[in-house]
């Protein structure tokens, strides 16, 4: 059957899909476009895959997704990190079942018991004899994920050979992870091996432009500013409220705050927002924790690391940062209408415990498919598939801020957050990457 | 329950069975007034101190672990029933429907403090029907299922949930938006 794109194929790219300020409803829905963005998109950005500390040993691995495929991230035998497709190079089937384990002596494909080292190499076949001078062992090594590099300690892969490496992909956007990194006072982070996954019937896309939406919450997320409320009056005030509930209280903030907080966006598709969280820990903590992060970085650093308070950096197309809160989430497309969610939650040694409690509490409301503020957001994805399913519009607006850029360097532009820049920021970024055979 | 624990004495066969009688109709009637959505008394069954817990792996032996599917403290727990009687709560709309089916209820716990305050744990299995009409297909219906683990205090017959948890058996899933509390 003849999908929207192809059917525009007579001379008529992908990257035609993106206006400056609209963009075809296409590109949420049709399988054409979803299999070209996995070749196109995430077939050349870097993917963030894992953190250093999910592989500490010799033989680790979790299992990830470069798009729709899955890879192995090991330790190997040197103490280097490794990436593999999780595929058995004989018959295709999936070598590792688990999320994460040990494989300290290979990866042996449970069919016909042919092992692979964690670089891929095939290491034995069972029932060699039958194969000699047929199959030479040294052209059937699992593929390997070509690029592999790190930004302090947390690894990235990349599909194309060709690329920029992983910092002038990161750009402006390394000082996010300086800014989670930072903030241990050891400068060790600990990935929790607790994690939340959601998933939505809806695109992948949907997710990266509803993070740094600030005009949606206050009508998404308005029965949980209600109901915070509520409880307030019920516990005889807002400051008996708990972090969580404040959370859902924070939805409610009038768009004129909004509108005074920055966005920022970078070449790539790259955004974050001012923050507005605040530092919220008890005021025993606050010094505590100022106090260790002093005795590592001085006071002058110290200061400054605590003060940044950023809000959600997008890393287009696959992961978002909360430095703040300790959190990482990856966005994983799984069909044109199936998006998964993991969020990763880290921890600093060194650091007061509530430090890593807030993170969790944090996590927990911004990840679980629970969360009340959560479950708006997946029954708005859902909605906006159902309503481009049909109708006579094609196209969708993106024009919001469009004349409101406050400055703009060779990093990053700035706007007020109330703006849809970031959304046409990453459809300029979809399109460059789409509109490259 | 800080002072020392005395195990009841053991109890007649009758007793037994009247306890575990007793016992299985609060697990019941606690789920009834879920699906009947009848909150508030069904948050009058919560101490005040109460925890309710749905785990995201089996081995989670307590929430400061790590990130959690439900970690609510009361208030939470008002919040959350609160908004799902909010016709605003886009989420929430149309409101899910939902029917427990409670299975096997066993005390594995039944003692009584120094305070003469009673504390027991009590596990069954759970199945939840939810509904919620969306599109009219079988998405709109989903099932979760687990061991529930109640931890209740005995105030002199009558009944207190310190700690609701909930292992699903799918608890290290990706789940779409889950509304109802199980």
């Amino acid at each position: 059957m003849a999908t929207m794109l192809e059917e525009r194929i007579g001379g008529i790219g992908p990257a035609d899909l993106v206006r400056d300020h609209e963009v075809h409803r296409s590109v949420y829905s049709d399988p054409a476009v979803f299999r070209l963005e996995m070749r196109r998109i995430f077939g050349r950005a870097w993917i963030y895959l894992a953190h250093d500390s999910e592989v500490p040993n010799a033989g680790d691995y979790v299992v990830r997704h470069i798009g729709t495929q899955a890879v192995i991230v090991t330790r190997d035998k040197d103490g280097a990190v490794k990436v593999i497709f999780n595929r058995c190079t004989h018959r295709g089937a999936t070598l590792c079942a688990f999320e994460r384990g040990q494989a300290p002596g290979g990866h042996m494909c449970p069919y016909h018991g042919w092992l692979f080292a964690a670089d891929g190499t095939l290491k034995s076949i069972s029932h060699k004899q039958n194969y000699e001078e047929v199959l030479d062992p040294a052209d059937w090594a699992v593929t390997r994920v070509p690029r592999v590099e790190a930004y302090r300690g947390f690894i990235f892969g990349c599909l194309d050979r060709e690329a920029a490496p992983l910092l002038d992909f990161l750009g402006h956007m390394s000082t996010t992870i300086d800014d989670l990194v930072d903030r241990s006072p050891t400068g060790e982070v600990l990935c929790s091996p607790y994690v939340l996954k959601h998933y939505y019937r809806g695109n992948w896309k949907m997710t990266f432009e509803n993070l740094n939406d600030t005009i949606h919450p206050g009508f998404a997320h308005a029965a949980s500013v209600v109901s915070a409320k509520h409880v307030a009056e019920e516990v005889g005030g807002p400051e008996h409220l708990k972090p969580t509930l404040g959370m859902m209280m924070a939805n409610g903030k009038p768009i004129s705050f909004f509108q005074q907080l920055d966005m920022v966006t970078a070449p790539g598709g790259h955004s974050y927002i001012g923050g507005h969280m605040g530092a919220d820990y008890t005021p025993d903590t606050q010094n505590a924790y100022h106090a260790a992060l002093v005795a590592r970085h001085g006071p002058e650093k110290a200061a400054k690391v605590l003060g940044l308070d950023r809000h959600l950096m997008l890393l287009y197309p696959s992961s978002t940062w909360h430095a703040r809160y300790q959190t990482v989430r990856i966005v994983r497309p799984v069909k044109p209408d199936l998006t998964e969610v993991i969020g990763y939650t880290f921890s600093f040694p060194g650091a007061p415990e509530e430090t890593r409690i807030n993170a969790i509490e944090y996590c927990t409301g911004a990840n679980s498919a629970a969360s009340p503020v959560i479950s708006d957001d997946l029954e708005l994805y859902e909605r906006m598939i159902h309503g481009n399913a049909w109708g006579d519009q094609e196209w969708i607006p993106m024009s919001r801020g469009v004349r409101e850029d406050r400055e703009t360097t060779n990093e990053w532009t700035r706007q007020p957050s109330t703006s849809e820049g970031y959304i046409r920021n990453q459809f300029r970024a979809w399109a460059a990457y789409m509109g490259r055979s | 329950m800080a002072t020392a624990e005395l195990l009841r004495p053991e109890p007649s066969a009758a007793d037994a069975r009247a306890r575990r009688e007793e016992v299985r109709a609060f697990i019941e009637d606690e789920a009834r007034l879920l699906d009947d959505r009848d909150f508030t008394p069904w948050l009058a069954l919560f101490d005040e101190d109460c925890r309710y817990w749905v785990p995201v792996h089996p081995e989670q032996r307590s929430p400061a672990d790590g990130v959690s599917h439900f970690h609510d403290d009361k208030q939470i727990l008002m919040a959350r029933t609160h908004r799902l009687l909010n016709p605003r709560a886009f989420g929430a709309e149309p409101s899910p429907r939902t029917a427990h089916v409670v299975s096997g209820v066993r005390i594995e716990r039944d003692v009584v403090g120094a305070d003469g305050e009673g504390e027991l744990v009590v596990t069954s299995s759970q199945i939840m029907l939810e509904y919620r009409n969306r599109d009219g297909f079988e998405n709109d219906l989903r099932m979760f299922g687990g061991r529930v683990t109640h931890t209740l205090r005995d105030r002199g017959g009558r009944f207190t949930i310190a700690e609701k948890r909930v292992d699903l058996i799918n608890a290290e899933a990706p789940f779409n938006a889950m509304l109802a509390p199980l």
